[in-house]
């Protein structure tokens, strides 16, 4: 028992020390500065990914790979840290008492990250003046929607996410539930790609009507990857088996009949349903007087939240909060339109649990750190008054 | 890059049309372009089509050949009895012309403000040597460019870096140097080589163009600007009014909605069709301005045309509330605070290197002393006189950043000083007052663009400039004061400096801690805000962007000196060691980060700051490097047994046990 306590000690020191944590905070920096290089080659959600959101990575120096600790892993070994050693361990008087502060409003913004990573949500709406929608779609997030004619004029509709389809990318993925009749096998998944005309599939590749969908390397920007799947609906009852292609920016989605109903299959963005409909009546781009850089972009929308429906100005700097979401004005275009061509306004949605966690952390910290190091300039210029 | 374009459109016109040809041709019937451009030639007139093909013909077989077919305009100033002087303009004609409003690049401006950057872009500084070896201010040249574009295009005022650049247009480099100074007479041969060039390389993305391909590119882009100048009259002249574009001097109607676009004399003449006349108002700016084409010969008649003209036509940018800022400008201009504070501060550098060597001298640590200060209030003074001209938190260009950065590194340095009296804080002061300004004029003259310039929407909004924005350069500022600081103390242990006063060791020491402190105050805060605001205008709080990361280095490398501090992994030597590397990452995430070329944020590239970052980077960390060295030495010759002088007193790094692991220090509670 007792060398259990003493190893549980010893791991306690070890973790709450100084040490530790300017070991961590290294770490962090090094990661941050490799991240921000690594930018200039690939895109900068592929750096997101490798650097910032892993618990592991293997950076290549010329070709000799160096295994490092991701910021995903740090950050959580830096929150123990900081919470055993600069919150439980730390001596408590009003010596520490600033610095205590900071390390709470610290400890906020970690959490605040944590819940950001773990449950926000985030896309974009993409109008033309006069258009309105009700939901938003996903940069990055694909998903395979299954729509089932269920008679009557209603539609059932299921739901691969994209775990799966990322899952496939490394093996066959069966994904079977009590709701449908056949099971789906993705067989092969590609994060970028586009159809290509076949004479004769290679082994192990699926093609669908001559048809195939060929890898391209991953664009700079990840949001301009379209994605794509080769699926088998498998009924083995009825020992059925078709084939099919999907790609992310066919209109038409594939359909076929199973268990005697007609059921239609295809491959978008993620999309999420919003508490209210937004309208785009009218965008506004101004730019300085006489010159070509924008001053201004702004959007006037119309909120429908069911019977009720008001006017709102969307604004560079001036977002939209509405139940739980905030809408922002992202971008424009077309980029090269003429004028009086039609103009589409895309606003970026994002539904955060934490919106203003970062605004109170950051009034925290600076309380604690003004605190802190004022207390200690004024003791330090009366000492020196004195001794002068 | 629109100007190219346009350059191509235009570009029959600019090749052929001379600026001057007004000069002699007052008999061309305006409207024609093909008229207008074969105006003024002493060679028979010919159709713009054919001489184009012909002098492209000419650009591939060099026309240095004399007896290749030239543009007749080449020879023409020779040729024709011209002027080669005038008589020169009235200080008051100077003073009227350069404070005339302008709108330009988005905002109104005094016309001194235009000429002196037009210039600066041309001719890579603000003073013009003439060909007859006279200096010109840039409200003078223009004035020239405006109405005596004969004397004007024979004034070297085209900055060329590469004179390889002018042989890859076809013009002759006799008697050149490979950085030398062109007329437009000397380069108009190879204009046609030029333009076509220039629109290929526009083509080529900024970050690949080879040397001569950007030079090439910005020779266009300043020829053009020239010829609109030296066209601006066109209209009086009876030529193609639509040429009359350079300025926008006419402000528009009370009724336009604030910012709206003022007018040029070509935007005004373009309002006249078949039913509607020039409004009364415009008819009478056009013939102020004609006025003044007339009386270019008679200084006395022009001033008083002038003088009516500029009351018209700043009374009415006073009723649109367009013109209260334009004399605040000028005056900021004309005080030159800057200029003033960059002498004061290289006056205190000179003093404190004196003073180092004469440490017992009351007198002259005084004269740094007064000196210093009062370069920082000019600065100051700049600084709240740039807020005021443009309405905006102090902190919203590159450029002001580093006039910020100036400024608040040497108030703080003296608030150091008021409290040791050591001279180092001062001497600091002096070092980065007199290397910020040498880099603020450095990348004034290098970027060449406004540094008051409107900005884009996402930037424009004064709480964020205020807050983030101010914050983080405030943590720049410190974090390179501290940097400055820390190599003071890692060369002065090198070169053994008061080897026998280790409390004056400690105090310097001391002061980069205390830098340190302040600096993680702003540093964390700002970076803080810095999401907020992405969180507030695009909906992320963090996203990884270069410039966000750089200013994270900067918090992180902060918190691993103070932890460390805090810890007893470093102590003074190695506080002042990491605090002269944090010099670098600050650099990197201030200027480095711009060059990566990638991000929302990368603003303000230019190839001259690379070498001058990387520079910096060079000396930071050498300094580090024998930093090391005099820490190995010291440690070496302390294990020898050797009694180092000060040994006893500077605190040494933690003793090694046995199995070489540092015991855990002991904090020796200082004061601070």
């Amino acid at each position: 028992m007792n060398v259990v306590r003493s190893i549980l000690g010893r791991l306690l020191a070890v973790f709450s020390s100084l040490k530790t944590s300017c070991v961590l905070i290294a770490f962090l920096g090094l990661l941050t500065w490799l991240g921000t290089l690594e930018q200039t080659q690939t895109g900068l959600y592929e750096v997101q990914k490798k650097y910032f959101e892993s618990l592991i990575l293997v950076h290549h120096v010329g070709s000799v790979p160096i295994p490092l600790p991701g910021v995903y892993l740090l950050m959580a070994l830096l929150f123990v840290n900081l919470v055993v050693g600069g919150l439980v361990r730390v001596r408590k008087g009003w010596q520490t008492a600033g610095v205590v502060v900071a390390h709470i409003g610290i400890a906020m913004m970690i959490v605040s990250a944590f819940q950001t990573y773990s449950y926000s949500e985030s896309g974009h709406v993409t109008l033309f003046e006069g258009q309105h929608s009700d939901q938003f779609e996903s940069y990055f997030r694909w998903e395979i929607v299954l729509n089932e004619d269920l008679g009557n004029g209603k539609v059932g509709e299921h739901v691969i996410p994209d775990e799966r389809i990322v899952e496939a990318r490394a093996h066959v993925v069966r994904v079977t539930s009590a709701d449908l009749p056949f099971a789906i096998d993705i067989e092969g998944s590609w994060p970028n790609c586009r159809p290509e005309w076949v004479t004769a599939p290679k082994t192990g590749e699926t093609s669908a009507q001559g048809v195939r969908l060929a890898a391209k390397p991953s664009d700079a920007q990840a949001e301009a990857n379209i994605a794509g799947v080769s699926v088998a609906i498998v009924d083995d009852a009825n020992h059925m088996r078709r084939e099919a292609l999907l790609w992310g920016a066919e209109a038409k989605p594939f359909a076929f009949v199973a268990d005697g109903k007609a059921w239609t299959m295809s491959m978008h963005k993620e999309r999420y349903p919003m508490p209210f409909a937004i309208g785009l009546q009218k965008f506004t781009k101004e730019d300085h007087p006489r010159s070509d850089m924008p001053k201004s972009f702004s959007s006037d929308v119309k909120i429908q939240e069911g019977a009720t429906s008001r006017d709102v100005r969307i604004s560079m700097n001036q977002p939209l909060r509405e139940g739980g979401l905030v809408v922002y004005q992202a971008s424009w275009g077309p980029a090269d339109a003429m004028p009086g061509q039609p103009l589409f306004s895309t606003f970026a949605v994002v539904r955060n649990p934490s919106d203003h966690g970062p605004l109170y952390a950051c009034i925290v910290i600076a309380l604690g750190l003004v605190f802190h190091f004022s207390r200690k300039l004024l003791r330090f210029v009366r000492l020196e008054a004195r001794t002068a | 890059m629109n100007t190219i374009h346009r350059a191509l459109l235009v570009a029959i016109a600019a090749c052929l049309a001379a600026p001057f040809a007004r000069t002699q041709s007052q008999t061309t019937s305006a409207g024609s372009e093909a008229q207008s451009t074969s105006a003024g030639t002493s060679a028979p007139v010919q159709p713009a089509g054919a001489f184009l093909g012909e002098s492209t013909g000419a650009s591939a077989a060099p026309s240095t050949d004399s007896n290749a077919p030239q543009p007749a305009d080449t020879t023409h100033a020779h040729e024709h009895v011209e002027p080669s002087s005038h008589a020169p303009w009235t200080a008051r004609t100077l003073e009227l012309f350069g404070s005339l409003p302008v709108q330009d690049g988005g905002r109104i401006k005094p016309l001194s403000t235009f000429a002196g950057f037009t210039m600066l872009r041309l001719n890579g500084k603000r003073t013009l040597t003439t060909f007859d070896d006279q200096k010109q201010e840039p409200v003078e040249w223009m004035l020239d460019v405006l109405l005596f574009p004969d004397i004007a295009i024979r004034q070297p005022v085209f900055i060329v870096s590469d004179v390889d650049a002018v042989s890859a247009i076809g013009v002759s480099i006799d008697g050149k140097k490979k950085r030398d100074r062109w007329t437009y007479g000397e380069l108009q041969p190879g204009m046609p080589k030029l333009f076509s060039l220039a629109h290929d390389y526009d083509a080529v993305p900024p970050k690949e163009r080879s040397t001569v391909q950007q030079q090439v590119v910005d020779l266009a882009s300043n020829v053009m600007s020239f010829l609109r100048l030296a066209r601006f009259f066109e209209f009086a002249h009876g030529g193609d009014a639509q040429e009359s574009d350079a300025l926008a001097l006419i402000p528009c109607g009370v009724e336009a909605p604030p910012d709206s676009a003022w007018l040029t004399p070509a935007d005004a003449l373009r309002t006249i069709g078949p039913k509607t006349k020039l409004s009364e108002t415009n008819a009478a700016l056009i013939s102020g301005l004609e006025a003044l084409v007339d009386k270019r010969t008679d200084p006395a008649g022009f001033e008083s045309a002038l003088d009516s003209l500029h009351t018209r036509l700043v009374a009415m940018a006073e009723v649109r509330g367009e013109y209260a800022r334009v004399p605040l400008e000028r005056t900021y201009y004309k005080l030159n605070l800057i200029g003033w504070s960059l002498s004061l501060f290289v006056g205190a550098f000179l003093a404190v290197a004196f003073s180092w060597l004469r440490p017992k001298n009351k007198l002259l640590y005084r004269l740094t002393a007064l000196a210093v200060f009062s370069a920082a209030v000019l600065l100051v003074g700049a600084i709240v006189l740039r807020c005021m001209i443009r309405g905006r938190p102090p902190v919203s260009t590159l450029y002001e950043t580093v006039l910020f950065v100036t400024g608040v590194g040497t108030l703080v340095a003296l608030f150091i000083e008021w409290v040791y009296k050591s001279r180092v804080a001062i001497s600091a002061a002096a070092v980065l007052g007199m290397i910020g300004l040498f880099v603020a004029n450095g990348y004034e003259t290098l970027d060449k663009q406004d540094t008051m310039p409107s900005l884009v929407a996402v930037l424009d909004t004064n709480f964020w400039l205020a807050t983030h924005v101010t914050c983080i350069t405030i943590g720049y500022s410190a974090g390179m004061l501290a940097a400055l600081l820390g190599s003071a103390y890692l060369i002065g242990k090198v070169f053994g400096w008061k080897r026998d006063d280790p409390k004056f060791r400690r105090e310097q020491a001391r002061m980069v801690y205390g830098v340190l402190c302040f600096a993680v105050i702003f540093s964390t805060v700002g970076t803080i805000l810095g999401g907020i605001w992405a969180n507030e205008s695009w909906g992320r709080f963090w996203g990884w962007d270069p410039k966000e990361n750089g200013a994270l280095l900067i918090v992180l490398a902060e918190l691993v000196i103070l932890h460390a501090r805090m810890g007893g992994l470093l102590r003074d030597h190695g506080v002042c060691m990491a605090a002269a590397f944090l010099g670098s990452v600050v650099a990197f995430s201030w200027w480095g980060v711009n060059l990566l070329g990638v991000g929302l944020h990368s603003y303000g590239f230019t190839s001259g700051i690379h070498t001058a970052l990387w520079t910096y980077y060079g000396i930071q960390w050498g300094i580090v490097g024998l930093g090391g060295i005099a820490f190995w030495r010291e440690r070496t010759s302390g294990a020898k047994g050797v009694p180092h002088a000060a040994a006893a007193n500077v605190p040494e790094p933690p003793p090694a046990l046995p199995n070489g692991k540092p015991t855990r220090a002991k904090r020796t509670r200082s004061a601070a």
